[in-house]
C-alpha cells in the first residue's frame, strides 16, 4: 500500500514538474547563427559540495533537443561525482575535471561515453599543448597527462591551490590561489616552460589569483579575488614574451571570477553582476555592460565566447542551490536563447559536430 | 579482542566513580535525620497522557524509552508529530529536530527548565543528550502552559523540555544506586552509574555518570557509479564521558530549590560526506567540552504570589581539527569558547483563583572566543547582551481557557574587531486558548497564536568571510488549530487519547547560506516560506486480561512547506528541500508479567535535497522498524532490568541526508541493577 502510494506521489511529482519545465524550458530557435560546424555544446554543473550531483548539460544546436546529464545517459546512469569543475574538449577526447571525487573522466566528446578515469588528487582545472593535457591539483602541483595513452606521466610542482591554467605563447600559465590559506593566500602565476615541463618563473599578481584568459595580443589576464580583508580583488595584465606585469587595474569585481578573452575583447564580471567589456588592442575600457537589451542575470558564474559564432554565453547560477540557466547572446549583446541548466553551471565547451 | 579491551578501558576509567560512590554514603549516613515523621502526598497518577492543553504537548517517559529503541533524546522523540530529525547517521552522528517545518534554531532545548544555548551556531546535537539521567521529554509547540518560567521559555517556536530524574527517597531507605551497561552494534560499551541520596528532610541530591566508547563503524550500500557495493563507514568512533549532579532543597512542594552541575566530554570522528569515487577516508575530528552549572529558587506563597528564579552559568569548548586541510601547514585546528551568564526572575500573582499575571526578565551575557592555528585578524569576538521581559497572563472563564504573553527582546552586540550587529528591539505576542464545548466529554478544541523569531547566531553574522552583521532576524508567524479528546474507558480498551493539529506558519527573512564556490558565500536573509500541515496523534491502552496488556501509539504529520520567495523563479512553490510531505511511526507494545515485547515502525515519505524538486534529486521514502524485548524482575529486593533492542529490524539502506548513509541492523543489549 505504501509503496503504491509513494509512487503515485512521485509520480504526480514528476508530471508536475515536468510540466512546470516544458513551460518554462521553452526554447526559442535561433535564426542568426549557421554554425555548420558545431554539433551543440555542454555545460558541466558543480551541483552542491558534497552532494555527488554534478551534472552535464548538453544542448543539441539542431534538434534543440536539451539532454539534463548526457553523462549519465551515456555512461548507464553513473554520475559524475562531486562537483565538477572543469570540462574541455582536445581532440575526440572531453577531458572532465571532477574537484571533490579527485577524478579526472576522459570520455567522447561526442556521446560522453566514459574512456577512462584518472585519479588527480583536488583536481580544479584542465589545459592543452602538443599532446598533453595539464591539471591543476589543489595540493599544489600540475599533473601532465598524456592525451595519448591517458596516464599520467610527471607532476610539475607550482604554487599554492593552484586554479586555472592557460597556454599562450608556448607557455603555461597556472594561478596560484592559496586559497585556502585564509588571510594569507598566494599572490603568483606559475609560468611553466613546454619543452622541459618545469616551472620557470613565478610572476607576482594580486593575492589569492583563480581566473586567466589570453588574448591574440600577447596578454594574459589574470583575475584575484584579494585577500578578503586589505588587499581587494582586480585583474593583472602579464606580457606573455617579457612575463612581466603590464598593468593592474582594480575594478569592483565583487568576489566573481569568470572571465574570456574573444577577439578584441575581453569579457569579465564586475560586482555588480554586468558583463564588462575591455578592449584588448587597445587595453581600454569599453563597456560597462555587454548586455544591451536589458537582459539581467542575478549570479553571473561563467563566460564563454565561441569564436565560430562571435556568440557570448553566460550562466547563471541563481541562488547556487538550485537549478541555472544557461543565456546565449549575438555579438552585439542581445540575447538569442536561454536554457536551463544544472546547478552551479561552472563551464561551457563547445562541441563539433 | 577489540571489545574485551574497550570493555577493561571503560571499566578502569569508570573506577573513580565507583569509589566516590563507595566512600560518599558514610559520610552522609553520619549525619542524623531529623525527619520524624514524613507528610507524603500519595498523588494518583492517571495513565492517561495529558492532552488536554491549549498548544499542542507530546510527552515520553524513561519507562517509555526502550519501548521506542531509543539511544538518546532524538531517538526518544521521532515518533512525535510534526517533528523531523535531520539524522547524519550512526552513533556519532549530529542529529538535529526540525519541528513543523521550521528550522533547528527555531526550536529552543531546556534542560531542568533552563535554555540550553548555543549562541555560535544555535542548532543543538540531540545526540549529545544521554537518557540515563532522563525523567521526561517533553515537545510544546508554541510555548508550556505555566506562565511563570524564564522569559526564554518563551522566545521560541517550540520548546523542546529535558526533565531529569529527580531523588524521591523516604527515610527508611534513604539511597538509592542504579548501576549498567550498554552495549552492542558499533562497538558500544556504556557503563552508567546513577547514585540518589537523602540527606535529611529537605536535602538530597543525585549523581549520574557515564562513559561511552564506540568505533562507530558500520556497513553501507554505495551506489551511484552504476553499481552498488558495500562499504564500510570509517572515522565515525566516539568517545564521551557525562557528570551530572544535582542537590535538591524542598521545604514542601511551595519553597524549593536546586542545584545542577554538568560535564561533558567527548571526542568523535568526523566521517564527512560518502563522496563518489572519493576513497579517501575523512581524518576529521571534533571535540566538546562542555561545563555548566545552573540554580533554581521557587516559592509560593499562600497569598497566591510564586516567585522563581534562575541562574546559569556556562561554558563550552568545541575543537576541530582537519589534517588533510590544503592550506599552509597543512592543518585546520579551530578551537571555539563561548561562555554564558544567565539571570532569570519570574514573578507571578493569582488576582483571582482563575487569574494569573506573570512578569519574567532575563538577563544573558554570551560571547565567543576563536582560537586558530594562523593568523585570523579580522575574527571579531563577538559579545552579546540579550535582555527578554514578559507580560503573561491566563485566564478561565468557564469551560474557556485564555493565555496572552508579550516577549520584548532587546539584543546589543559589542565587537572587537569589525563591525557589530546593530541592536534589536522586537515586540513578540504569543495568545493561547482552549475550549470545553461538553462537561466531562474528554473533547477540547485548541487554538494559539504566536508571533516569533530566531535571532542571527554568531556563526550567521561573523564567520570569517562568510558572516554578514546585517543579518535580520529570522521571523515566524505561526496558527494552530486543533482538536483533543481523552478518556478513561471501562471496556477492554482502558483509555483513549486523541488530537489533531491543522496548522499554518508564513517564514520571512529566513537565513540561508549562499555558497559563491565551493570555497567562498556568504549568509543572507533570503527567503519566504508558507507551510501548512496536520498533526495526528492517537494513544490508546487495553486492560490487563489475564496478565497481559497492550498499548498502541500512532502519530502522523503531513508537511507541505513552500518557497514563497519569488514568484518569477523557477523554484516558487516547490517544497522545501528534505522536508517530507508525510510521516507517519507507530509504536506498539504487549507486556506480560516480567516481559515487555515492543515494535516501532516510522515511516517517511520521499524528499529532495535541492530546490528544484527533479526526479535527479530525488532522496526515496524509507520504512524503518525497531524491535525491542525487556525484562524486567527483582532479584533479593533489588529491581534487575535487561533489554535488547534491534534499530532496522530489516536492515534497509537509507538515506536521510543526501551523501550521509544510515547505518544497516543494528543490535543493543542493557542490563541494570538497582541497589
Amino acid at each position: 500500500m505504501k509503496q503504491i502510494k509513494l509512487s503515485y506521489l512521485l509520480i504526480a511529482i514528476t508530471f508536475v514538474v515536468t510540466l512546470a519545465s516544458c513551460h518554462k524550458d521553452k526554447v526559442i530557435p535561433k535564426t542568426n547563427n549557421p554554425t555548420a560546424t558545431r554539433a551543440g555544446l555542454y555545460v558541466l554543473n558543480q551541483g552542491g559540495f558534497g552532494s555527488n550531483n554534478s551534472t552535464l548539460t548538453y544542448y543539441d544546436y539542431t534538434t534543440k533537443q536539451l539532454t539534463a546529464d548526457l553523462f549519465s545517459t551515456a555512461n548507464g546512469g553513473s554520475k559524475i561525482g562531486d562537483t565538477g569543475n572543469d570540462v574541455e574538449i582536445y581532440g575526440s577526447k572531453m577531458y572532465i575535471v571532477v574537484n571533490n571525487s579527485n577524478r579526472v573522466d576522459v570520455v567522447n566528446a561526442k556521446t560522453g561515453k566514459l574512456i577512462k578515469q584518472d585519479s588527480v588528487h583536488q583536481c580544479r582545472s584542465v589545459a592543452f599543448y602538443k599532446g598533453n593535457a595539464f591539471i591543476t591539483s589543489y595540493d599544489g602541483n600540475v599533473a601532465v597527462m598524456d592525451t595519448t595513452t591517458l596516464s599520467i606521466s610527471k607532476y610539475i610542482t607550482v604554487g599554492r591551490n593552484p586554479e586555472q591554467l592557460v597556454v599562450s605563447n608556448d607557455k603555461l600559465y597556472v594561478a596560484n590561489s592559496g586559497g585556502l590559506s585564509f588571510g594569507n593566500p598566494d599572490k603568483t602565476v606559475s609560468v611553466i616552460d613546454l619543452t622541459s615541463l618545469a616551472e620557470t618563473k613565478k610572476i607576482t599578481v594580486t593575492a589569492n589569483p583563480v581566473s586567466l584568459a589570453a588574448d591574440t595580443y600577447g596578454n594574459v589576464y589574470v583575475i584575484s579575488l584579494g585577500d578578503f580583508a586589505s588587499v581587494q580583488g582586480g585583474i593583472t595584465v602579464i606580457d606573455n614574451k617579457t612575463d612581466a606585469v603590464k598593468s593592474q587595474f582594480a575594478p569592483s569585481l565583487g568576489y566573481n571570477i569568470p572571465i574570456a578573452a574573444q577577439g578584441d575583447y575581453v569579457y569579465y564580471v564586475t560586482a555588480d553582476n554586468k558583463i564588462a567589456v575591455y578592449n584588448a588592442k587597445t587595453q581600454t575600457a569599453a563597456q560597462a555592460n555587454f548586455i544591451t537589451d536589458g537582459t539581467v542575470i542575478t549570479t553571473p558564474y561563467t563566460l564563454a565566447a565561441d569564436a565560430l559564432s562571435g556568440e557570448i554565453f553566460v550562466t547563471d547560477a541563481k541562488d547556487y542551490s538550485s537549478n541555472g540557466t544557461l543565456y546565449a547572446f549575438d555579438k552585439t549583446g542581445k540575447l538569442e536563447y536561454s536554457i536551463v541548466v544544472g546547478i552551479n553551471p561552472g563551464k561551457i565547451a563547445f562541441v563539433n559536430k | 579482542m577489540q571489545g574485551i579491551e574497550h570493555y577493561l578501558k571503560s571499566i578502569l576509567s569508570f573506577l573513580p566513580g565507583l569509589f566516590l560512590c563507595v566512600v560518599l554514603p558514610f559520610s552522609v549516613n553520619a549525619q542524623t535525620d531529623t525527619a520524624k515523621k514524613l507528610n507524603e502526598v500519595k498523588v494518583k497518577t492517571s495513565p492517561i497522557p495529558q492532552v488536554q492543553s491549549m498548544a499542542p504537548i507530546q510527552q515520553i517517559s524513561a519507562n517509555a524509552f526502550d519501548q521506542y529503541g531509543a539511544f538518546d533524546v532524538a531517538g526518544a522523540i521521532r515518533n512525535f508529530s510534526g517533528v523531523n530529525i535531520k539524522d547524519y547517521g550512526g552513533i556519532g552522528g549530529l542529529k538535529t529536530v526540525s519541528v513543523r517545518g521550521l528550522g533547528a534554531n527555531h526550536t529552543a532545548v531546556l534542560y531542568d527548565g533552563i535554555l540550553v544555548s548555543d549562541a555560535e551556531n544555535g542548532q543543538i546535537d540531540l545526540s549529545k543528550f544521554n537518557l540515563n539521567n532522563v525523567q521526561d521529554i517533553t515537545l510544546f509547540n508554541g510555548q508550556p502552559a505555566t506562565i511563570c518560567m524564564p522569559a526564554r521559555s518563551f522566545t521560541a517556536a517550540s520548546i523542546l523540555s529535558i526533565r531529569t530524574i529527580k531523588p524521591a527517597l523516604t527515610a527508611n531507605k534513604p539511597y538509592q544506586v542504579t548501576a549498567g551497561i550498554k552495549a552492542g552494534s558499533f562497538g558500544l560499551i556504556e557503563p552508567y552509574l546513577q547514585w540518589q541520596q537523602r540527606i535529611n528532610n529537605n536535602w538530597s541530591f543525585i549523581v549520574n555518570s557515564y562513559f561511552e566508547d564506540a568505533n562507530g563503524r558500520y556497513k553501507y550500500q554505495s551506489s551511484g557509479n552504476g553499481s552498488s557495493s558495500t562499504r564500510d563507514r570509517l572515522n565515525s568512533d566516539i568517545s564521551a564521558r557525562q557528570v551530572d549532579g544535582a542537590l535538591y532543597w524542598t521545604k514542601n512542594d511551595s519553597n524549593k530549590f536546586n542545584l545542577h552541575i554538568n560535564y561533558y566530554d567527548s571526542e568523535r570522528g568526523l566521517p564527512g560526506a560518502v563522496i563518489l569515487y572519493n576513497a579517501n577516508t575523512s581524518r576529521e575530528r571534533l571535540w566538546n567540552r562542555d561545563f555548566f552549572m545552573q540554580a533554581g529558587y521557587e516559592r509560593i506563597w499562600a497569598s497566591g504570589l510564586h516567585l522563581f528564579l534562575n541562574t546559569k552559568l556556562s561554558q563550552n569548548y568545541l575543537r576541530y581539527l582537519n589534517p588533510d586541510f590544503l592550506n599552509e601547514q597543512h592543518l585546520l585546528d579551530q578551537r571555539f569558547t563561548q561562555r554564558e551568564v544567565y539571570q532569570s526572575a519570574a514573578l507571578a500573582y493569582h488576582f483571582a483563583p482563575n487569574w494569573e499575571v506573570s512578569y519574567s526578565t532575563d538577563v544573558a551575557v554570551n560571547d565567543l572566543n576563536v582560537l586558530f592555528n594562523y593568523p585570523y585578524p579580522l575574527f571579531p569576538h563577538p559579545t552579546r547582551l540579550t535582555m527578554l521581559n514578559v507580560l503573561a497572563s491566563n485566564l478561565t472563564l468557564g469551560k474557556l481557557q485564555l493565555e496572552g504573553s508579550l516577549l520584548n527582546t532587546n539584543i546589543t552586540e559589542t565587537v572587537k574587531a569589525g563591525r557589530a550587529a546593530p541592536a534589536r528591539n522586537n515586540f513578540s505576542p504569543t495568545l493561547l486558548a482552549a475550549f470545553k464545548p461538553f462537561e466531562n466529554s474528554g473533547f477540547q478544541l485548541r487554538a494559539f497564536y504566536k508571533y516569533i523569531f530566531r535571532n542571527p547566531t554568531f556563526d550567521d553574522l561573523y564567520y570569517g568571510g562568510i558572516g554578514n552583521p546585517n543579518l535580520k532576524p529570522e521571523f515566524t508567524n505561526q496558527f494552530d488549530l486543533g482538536a483533543t479528546y481523552s478518556k478513561a474507558l471501562n471496556g477492554f480498551i482502558d483509555y483513549i487519547a486523541l488530537t489533531a493539529d491543522a496548522y499554518y506558519s508564513h517564514v520571512t527573512n529566513k537565513i540561508v547560506f549562499i555558497p559563491k564556490d565551493a570555497y567562498n558565500g556568504s549568509i543572507q536573509n533570503f527567503g519566504k516560506v508558507d507551510i501548512k500541515g496536520i498533526d495526528i496523534s492517537l494513544k490508546t491502552q487495553t486492560k490487563s486480561i489475564s496478565g497481559y496488556k497492550g498499548s498502541l501509539s500512532l502519530n502522523y504529520s503531513y508537511l507541505q512547506a513552500l518557497n514563497v520567495t519569488d514568484p518569477t523563479s523557477s523554484i516558487y512553490l516547490n517544497q522545501l528541500p528534505y522536508t517530507p510531505k508525510n510521516i507517519l511511526a507507530f509504536n506498539a507494545g504487549i507486556d506480560h508479567g516480567h516481559i515487555g515485547l515492543y515494535f516501532n515502525q516510522v515511516i517517511s515519505s520521499s524528499r529532495y535535497y535541492t530546490n528544484d524538486n527533479l526526479p535527479y534529486d530525488y532522496i526515496p521514502g524509507y520504512a524503518i522498524s525497531d524491535a525491542s524485548f525487556v525484562y524486567h524482575t527483582v532479584l533479593n529486593n533489588k529491581p534487575l532490568r535487561a533489554s535488547i533492542g534491534v534499530n532496522n529490524l530489516f536492515d534497509k539502506s537509507y538515506f536521510v541526508v543526501q551523501s550521509y548513509p544510515m547505518p544497516g541492523r543494528s543490535l543493543r543489549l542493557s542490563i541494570q541493577i538497582t541497589i
